[in-house]
């Protein structure tokens, strides 16, 4: 198997704190991998110096084996991204920004496509809805419809299910399989919600204080910790000072 | 590195003309402040005209001082502000993550700031037009190279907004109207730079836009086209606007580097 994300060393200080230090992060074509650990830990900020929107202070970055950033947009042209905190661009419908964001990953004509994937997440009533009207649930399930239109080969999804109702919680996860099953993509996923991740992830990888603390599967970071689920694995990284 | 997809370009086009549509406040930038700025300079030149404290050409000289401003003022602000609504709408990240390049967006950016030019013009001319009989082509074809040189003076500065946008945040924002207005003031837009303080000369002698008015002045009193001035503009714009180019990159840089995008996640 390839890989289609593959980063080495990487390091990001900002002025008062050490984000990320040192982490080696690699997935291979198909796989779904879940990027796990507490707040802080420095998942985001590694996860934006994986698509480029942050530069490592070291370390390199591989993508669909495009470098970063001297290959970013022929390395974003095959990703996906989104995340349950982004907005989605105020002032245009749900079918607008879709097509918009299609033809930025060069989509020219993405009518057909954009109904059929609207259909994939069982939101297609929300076509012709303001983006800016959608609850949090409608507007995080869209964001995802963005992120799968042009069929990436890799998936990133931060924290995709943070604050919905366990009801879309289980259309994202669903959705977001299918698609995996469909294409082939690979996932790279954050969460605090280690349901979704047992589910969908066969690798975990676990960040705690910028550094990667385990790397398996969910059976073998529970072993590795001495644990009964990822819950209380998170947990125990959580609470450095039980340890 | 620098090829542009159209197709990415036509995309952020057609995210802006969206933007405009189901936005009433943006039409007040685009027809009532241009025709309330008409009003006002074109009463100014006319009451001036009145009390005999000028030549009859008070008029025209202010009105085509408010044209050509508003040719600045309508490439900077649409460009800037159309930048600026990816970082209201937080839409930034979205855009970071895509394949969209930095050059792709300023296209988009230009060309959107083309069409607001064009219909803000037209606003103006028509206006002046109609409340005090002065027509705007009268000055003739040269004035085409000169809203040219202030088109690309409003650019010039949106670049250099965007920049400082990306570097100090929404903060920054005020600068776009602050900059355009420090450059309008000492480029002698409504009068001559002689008009201007001894001190302050200077500096609006390298303002390629002290040039463009100059020009159209000269236009204006029926005298052909001092294509000496122009020369200047085009010289000053061939320094200003790699230094703006440069100035944004670097602070786009930056923005990378202490990762401000998380300042809109």
């Amino acid at each position: 198997m390839g890989q289609v994300l593959d980063a080495r060393g990487l390091r990001k200080a900002y002025k008062r704190t050490t984000a990320v230090d040192g982490i080696d992060l690699t997935v291979a074509a198909g796989e779904r991998v879940a990027l796990l650990g507490p707040n802080g830990a420095g998942k985001t900020t590694t996860l934006l110096m994986l698509l480029g929107a942050i530069l490592p202070d070291e370390g390199t970055v591989e993508v669909l084996g495009h470098p970063l950033p001297k290959e970013r947009s022929e390395a974003m042209g095959g990703v996906g991204f989104a995340a349950g905190y982004l907005p989605l661009p105020e002032r245009l419908k749900v079918r607008e920004v879709l097509a918009v964001f299609a033809n930025l990953y060069g989509i020219a004509d993405p009518g057909a496509g954009i109904s059929t994937a609207l259909e994939r997440f069982r939101i297609a009533h929300l076509a012709d809805a303001m983006a800016t009207e959608l609850s949090s649930g409608q507007r995080t399930l869209v964001g995802i419809v963005k992120a799968t239109l042009h069929r990436p080969q890799l998936l990133v999804l931060d924290e995709p299910t943070a604050s919905l109702d366990p009801d879309v919680a289980e259309q994202v996860r669903v959705g977001v399989e299918r698609q995996c099953d469909e294409t082939g993509a690979a996932l790279l996923v954050t969460s605090h919600n280690m349901t979704d991740v047992e589910r969908i992830c066969e690798r975990v990888v676990f960040v705690a204080a910028g550094r990667v603390v385990a790397d398996g599967t969910p059976d073998e970071v529970m072993r590795h910790f001495g644990r009964g689920n990822l819950e209380e694995v998170f947990l125990h990284l959580a609470r450095p000072e039980e340890r | 590195m620098l090829a542009l997809d159209g197709l990415r370009v036509r995309a952020m086009v057609r995210r802006q003309y969206y933007v405009q549509r189901r936005s009433p406040q943006r039409w007040f930038d685009l027809f009532i402040w241009p025709m309330v700025d008409t009003v006002i300079w074109g009463s100014i030149g006319a009451y001036v005209a009145q009390q005999g404290g000028a030549s009859g050409s008070a008029t025209p000289y202010m009105l085509s001082g408010i044209l050509l401003m508003h040719v600045v003022y309508q490439s900077n602000v649409s460009m800037a502000t159309g930048f600026m609504d990816e970082t209201w709408s937080r839409n930034l990240l979205n855009l970071m993550v895509s394949p969209l390049r930095e050059i792709e967006l300023l296209a988009s950016l230009m060309l959107t700031s083309l069409v607001r030019l064009f219909i803000g013009l037209g606003a103006v001319a028509l206006a002046a037009w109609a409340l005090y009989a002065f027509d705007v082509t009268s000055a003739g074809p040269g004035l085409i190279p000169v809203v040219a040189v202030l088109m690309a003076v409003g650019w010039a500065i949106s670049l250099v907004v965007i920049g400082l946008v990306l570097r100090y945040g929404s903060g920054a924002e005020i600068l776009t109207w602050g900059i355009l207005f420090i450059v309008i003031a000492l480029s002698g837009a409504f009068y001559t730079t002689d008009a201007l303080p001894a001190a302050l000369r200077p500096l609006s002698e390298v303002l390629p836009s002290t040039h463009a008015f100059q020009a159209a002045r000269t236009l204006l009193d029926g005298d052909p086209m001092p294509w000496g001035q122009l020369g200047i503009a085009a010289i000053g714009l061939v320094v200003c606007i790699p230094l703006a180019v440069a100035f944004l990159l670097r602070m786009l840089h930056l923005f990378r580097v202490r990762g401000y995008v998380t300042r809109y996640n």
